[in-house]
């Protein structure tokens, strides 16, 4: 398992895609920091912390189909290149190979999301400054919690992709299926007002921009640490579907 | 040794491998010979374990290649040149494949020598020309100093002097003792390279022969090859009308 992490990290890390997508992960979620603080600045009345927080975050709606896409592209960019026969050749035991890319993919999406996170939350900060708008600082735990909680659900957000990728095997399609997953349910649950809630805070990005990246989740949504869960256990359901998949299909 | 047991493998209702039972031997150049789409692909695939036979066995010196530990280091696989990354380095890619057998980095480059790449070894791969795919595939193959080679039409697109070279490196496996497998259509090409060739039509066993046996009872090897596979073909020209 140690060898195919190794592997996992080598492949990771040598193609640009990989870089590409981190960097503009976290300027994307740095600019979006930005342009919130910078809107507030004359606004009447005065922002508040929250306000300014919840607002500077909202970079993660592009980040989060970054960082998913670079989970996809994890197994996708194997199956259309031909790559996953010297992988398979290698390791033989897929289903350590699937295991390895999740921990791999997972850690480094984690980190990614941990310091975009951070950088929308900064640049939101620093472009407030001189202004009578009130500075949030980390140590509130109101809001250092949902700093953290977006860069756990960029990173399961990853890890989606990693086991979409597993089940779909192409690029095109997977990444598709991916952000369909992410906004089509969020639409559906809009067509029906106020009772869409109920089947809502069950959907990633109301989770995202109501429960997990805000400092007082909207009412009648699930507290910011339980969306990030209920992210993580879609992956783990995604990525165990891959898992069973993989043993049975031709490479 | 690589030994297939009544090995079989159906695509739908398409047979594409049926009952093939052979015994390929260490210490020299075996030839897989067949027509395309006559299942050679496929056994090698399976011999990797890549596709799963519907019936019978691939064994590697007595077990299935899923079950050995460190695959690369027993043995090494060429199987098209296209099995890599286009955006990865070609140092990246051997340097990946090596960790994940327990392979030092120094062997990486050690391979990139002898096939030729150490000064192409930081470009991209997708920017390597066919003949240095092909040579980055064969340094995959002996990255794990595999007492077993399997390699599935290595000489395509390869020029004179490639050819040649392939040749030579697969003749000096086999004279350190190493079972060498190698799949080609090209019969000219085999006659110069093997030993031993298996030809196999329609995924059935056609022969288990030397090749001067199989060129003995023919004006040619391509003569013999083509009565050989004659009944097999999926598909042929009439020649011009």
């Amino acid at each position: 398992m140690k060898n195919a992490a190794r592997m996992e990290w080598i492949k990771l890390r040598s193609v640009r895609t990989t870089w590409w997508l981190a960097i503009m992960a976290v300027v994307s979620m740095a600019a979006a920091g930005a342009g919130v603080g910078l809107g507030y600045r004359s606004h009447t009345p005065v922002a508040t912390a929250a306000q300014i927080l919840d607002n500077s975050l909202g970079g993660a709606i592009l980040a989060q189909l970054l960082l998913g896409a670079l989970g996809v592209l994890v197994m996708t960019g194997e199956y259309g290149t031909g790559m996953i026969r010297s992988t398979f050749a290698a390791v033989p035991r897929r289903r350590r190979v699937l295991a390895a890319k999740v921990a791999v993919c997972g850690g480094a999406a984690l980190a990614v999301g941990l310091v975009a996170s951070f950088a929308g939350y900064l640049s939101g900060q620093l472009a407030i400054r001189g202004t009578a708008i009130p500075a949030a600082s980390l140590g509130d735990p109101a809001i250092l919690r949902p700093v953290l909680l977006t860069g756990v659900y960029l990173g399961a957000t990853a890890l989606i992709g990693v086991g979409i990728g597993t089940i779909v095997r192409h690029s095109g399609a997977a990444i598709g299926t991916l952000f369909g997953l992410m906004f089509v349910p969020v639409i559906v649950a809009g067509l029906f007002g106020e009772s869409g809630i109920g089947v809502g805070r069950f959907f990633p990005l109301l989770m995202l921009l109501n429960s997990i990246a805000v400092t007082s989740p909207v009412p009648g949504l699930f507290a910011g640490w339980i969306s990030a869960l209920l992210m993580c256990g879609y992956a783990a359901v995604v990525i165990l579907c891959g898992g069973v998949l993989l043993r049975h299909r031709d490479a | 040794m690589i030994e297939l047991r009544e090995l079989t493998k159906r695509y739908g209702g398409r047979v594409a491998v049926d009952e093939l039972s052979v015994r390929v031997q260490p210490g020299a150049v075996t030839g897989f010979l067949g027509p395309n789409g006559s299942g050679k692909s496929t056994t090698m695939r399976m011999i990797l374990g890549l596709d799963a036979p519907d019936r019978g066995d691939a064994l590697i010196g007595g077990v299935p290649y899923a079950n050995l530990k460190w695959p690369l280091k027993t043995v090494g696989a060429l199987l098209d040149a296209g099995a890599f990354h286009p955006g990865r380095s070609g140092r990246a890619h051997l340097a990946a494949l090596a960790a994940s057998n327990d392979i030092p980095g120094s062997r990486v480059e050690q391979v990139l020598r002898i096939v030729g790449l150490s000064d192409a070894a930081t470009r991209r791969a997708g920017t390597y020309s066919l003949g240095m795919r092909q040579r980055l595939g064969v340094a995959v193959a002996l990255l794990g100093d595999p007492a077993v080679l399997l390699l599935d039409e290595p000489v395509n697109g390869l020029d004179p002097e490639g050819i040649r070279w392939i040749r030579d490196l697969l003749r000096g496996l086999a004279a350190e003792g190493r079972t060498v497998f190698v799949s080609s259509h090209l019969i000219a090409e085999m006659a110069l390279t093997a030993d031993r060739l298996v030809v196999i039509g329609r995924g059935r066993l056609l022969a288990e022969t030397t090749v001067a046996a199989l060129a003995a009872g023919a004006d040619s090897l391509e003569d013999a090859f083509l009565r050989l596979t004659s009944e097999t073909t999926d598909y042929r020209g009439v020649g011009t009308p």
